[in-house]
């Protein structure tokens, strides 16, 4: 007959086991998927005739350990492709030898860590720049937010890349769409 | 029973396995937009996190005084509004994990520059040092550009 303090072991033994299963199962972040934000819009009804540069910064590798973050590079591609699907500029170059250069920072992105649904708060900086004139056509500070339900996804990591990657693609269309309204001349 | 318990061990060596693979991540970014000129900068407030219960802000303000720089107690006639979010994490004792500084314009709010530091348990550095390292990084770093800087 075993004793009542090693009943009490094995029961915190299975408790910690069966947290260590959680751990195990609970999978590794991955990075935003590019492609989740581009902006699927055909068009902002306007057309700039201009060429644009797209710099875009603040984001991050993601470790498979750490949390869900977006990389320069798929941010920068994301809003070019956006840019290109919707002919808000006449063309993207490739170089710093364009009408405008565009800046899109990374400012802050909340991390929750626990619970059913996750939202995700975003801001992000964009500056618009007439390449000519050095003037500064837009300086806006744009934030965004997406809640991911805990039925949409089985995992926790794969509710929170989905949160961040919704939240980032508004905060994109939201970019675009000041850029739109602007008189560019 | 034995092998029961040793399945068990091995559940546990193999979380902890997991769990402190991630314990010495570092990581120091500091972005400033293309149309700031850091050198105007001059005169800052620095408006505490409303979530800040160990004044990280005097920190910050202590740090931008000795790099030279005027801190006032209110938002007018400021050159940059200086916010910040730190989160800490405990690790036998409790340690900074990560911290974020962004100047803002006084005007519009747009962010004019922002860094960013995290040091897990392992490499943690004290809260002096991650505002250190968040200031340099913005104000010095040669490696910052117009968008980003991963080190």
């Amino acid at each position: 007959m075993r004793s009542e303090e090693q009943i009490v072991i094995n029961s915190h033994l299975r408790f910690l086991a069966a947290c260590a299963m959680i751990t195990l199962l609970a999978g590794c972040a991955s990075p935003a998927s590019r492609q989740e934000l581009v902006v699927e819009e055909t068009s902002f009804g306007t057309r700039h005739p201009y060429s644009v540069f797209v710099i875009a910064g603040g984001g991050g590798e993601t470790d498979a350990t750490g949390y869900t973050n977006i990389s320069n590079e798929d941010l920068e591609g994301a809003i070019k492709e956006s840019i290109i699907k919707s002919g808000l500029f006449s063309s993207v170059a490739k170089t710093h030898d364009a009408d405008y250069k565009l800046s899109v920072n990374l400012v802050s992105m909340s991390k929750p860590m626990f619970g059913l649904s996750f939202t995700i708060d975003m801001e992000m900086s964009w500056s618009l720049v007439n390449t000519k004139t050095g003037a500064a056509v837009m300086r806006e500070s744009i934030k965004s937010s997406h809640t991911t339900g805990g039925g949409e996804a089985f995992a926790a990591v794969t509710r929170i890349r989905m949160a961040v990657e919704r939240a980032a693609e508004k905060n994109i269309r939201q970019g675009l769409q000041k850029i739109a309204g602007l008189p560019l001349n | 029973m034995i092998r029961r318990e040793r399945t068990i061990h091995v559940v546990l060596l193999l979380s902890l396995l997991v769990l402190l693979h991630g314990c010495a991540v570092n990581k120091a970014t500091a972005t400033v937009d293309q149309t700031t000129d850091l050198s105007a900068l001059k005169m800052f407030h620095v408006k505490k996190y409303s979530k800040d219960t160990r004044d990280t802000n005097v920190l910050i303000e202590n740090k931008l005084t000795e790099m030279g720089f005027h801190i006032s107690g209110t938002e007018t006639e400021v050159d940059a509004i200086v916010t910040y979010v730190d989160k800490w994490w405990w690790d036998i004792t409790m340690y900074m994990l990560e911290l974020t500084i962004t100047l803002r314009d006084p005007g519009s709010d747009f962010p004019l520059a922002t860094g960013h530091s995290l040091h897990t348990s392992l490499t943690r550095k004290s809260p002096e040092g991650m505002v250190d390292e968040v200031l340099t990084n913005i104000f010095f770093s040669d490696e910052k550009r117009g968008a980003d800087s991963d080190k």
